[in-house]
């Protein structure tokens, strides 16, 4: 996800990684990651801790001021069977949600015009 | 390109319970729009311009797919899509190019013949078994094995990702040029994914993919490099 600042909401890393502040630290799905003291100021959570702390790189662009915090490093890409929440658009930017299609069986096929 | 196919496969199991969804890897959703709206297909076909899926799902090149059950469990996880492919075997270069041209091109076809061809029929009825008999076909994975499968993703895979989405985002916000150092990254710490790389070069050398001046790699020197067998990891079915 792009940040155009270290300090980040909790519920905007809920809502783009899953992971969520409890009482207990970070969880998500059945793991639980303790914060250190300083990750959180005026209830806002310091990037570079949580980062540091779940494993996930953070980019920086210089020249922008932007970063990037990418996927928690592991063993695996799928930490579980469940497909992740996906919504994408068709070419006229409607958007479309995967979970829609929950009672049927989809095989879903990635290509490129390349 | 595999989308008559996907159509057709829609046609014949659509009425056995399989929906099929399609998603283009195009930065540009231009690129992509001729061949969708050319398809006719009824199903959902989608466009993933701010590449998210190969971060979500870890894909290294197209096609590729996965298969989902009713309860929104990943019983394949991402392989490579074994259907019937354009034939590229029967492709000659075009006449009357330039002579450093035309070796290219010819050298680039050279390879692509020798890109492995997969058992469609294979692929084909073990996908129709695992709609006819779901939980219970031999080719819908459980759980563990779904995760066992999935692609492994070390600390240089995450900040590929990392740089491929600071990549896409600039050359959206229309700083092109400033993309491109972080495509550069993305390829050097994963060389291995494909479609980091094929699209950062259709976006400087449409069709031929290179060689260009803004990228250390081009699809010719990468796949004699890596080796035209090693282009897609063979479906384990």
């Amino acid at each position: 996800m792009i940040l155009t600042q270290l300090d980040l909401a909790p519920d905007e890393l809920r809502r783009h990684t899953g992971w969520e502040l409890k009482p207990e630290g970070l969880c998500k799905d059945e793991r639980c990651v303790l914060l250190p003291s300083d990750a959180r100021t005026d209830g806002r959570l310091d990037m570079t801790v949580v980062a540091d702390c779940l494993g996930m790189p953070l980019v920086h662009d210089e020249r922008h001021e932007i970063w990037s915090l990418g996927p928690e490093c592991g063993d695996h890409v799928l930490t579980s069977a469940e497909l992740p929440a996906i919504v994408l658009e068709d070419v006229d930017g409607r958007p479309f949600d995967l979970a829609s299609l929950r009672g049927e069986k989809v095989l879903n096929a990635a290509w490129a015009s390349w | 390109m595999a989308l008559p196919v996907w159509r057709q496969l829609r046609t014949e199991l659509h009425p056995e319970g399989l929906e099929i969804v399609t998603v283009a890897l195009d930065l540009e959703v231009d690129a992509a729009r001729s061949w969708i709206e050319r398809s006719s297909a009824e199903h959902p076909q989608l466009v993933d311009t701010a590449h998210k899926l190969d971060e979500m799902l870890g894909i290294l090149n197209v096609p590729t797919a996965l298969w989902v059950d009713e309860d929104g469990m990943i019983v394949r996880p991402p392989h490579t899509a074994a259907v019937e492919r354009y034939d590229f075997s029967k492709l000659k270069a075009p006449e009357g190019l330039p002579d450093d041209l035309e070796a290219h091109i010819r050298d680039m076809l050279e390879q692509v013949k020798r890109i492995p061809r997969f058992d469609a029929d294979h692929y084909v009825a073990a996908l129709r078994d695992w709609v006819g008999h779901g939980a219970s076909s031999r080719y819908a994975l459980a759980p563990e094995d779904v995760l066992r499968r999935s692609a492994p993703r070390s600390r240089a895979v995450a900040e590929a990702a990392a740089e491929f989405d600071l990549g896409q985002h600039l050359h959206h916000a229309g700083y092109v040029e400033d993309a491109r150092t972080h495509f550069r990254a993305a390829h050097r710490l994963q060389p291995e994914n494909w479609t980091y790389k094929r699209n950062a070069w259709e976006l400087v050398s449409p069709g031929l993919q290179g060689p260009t001046a803004f990228y250390d790699g081009d699809w010719l020197a990468d796949i004699k490099a890596a080796g035209p067998e090693n282009y897609y990891a063979a479906p384990d079915f």
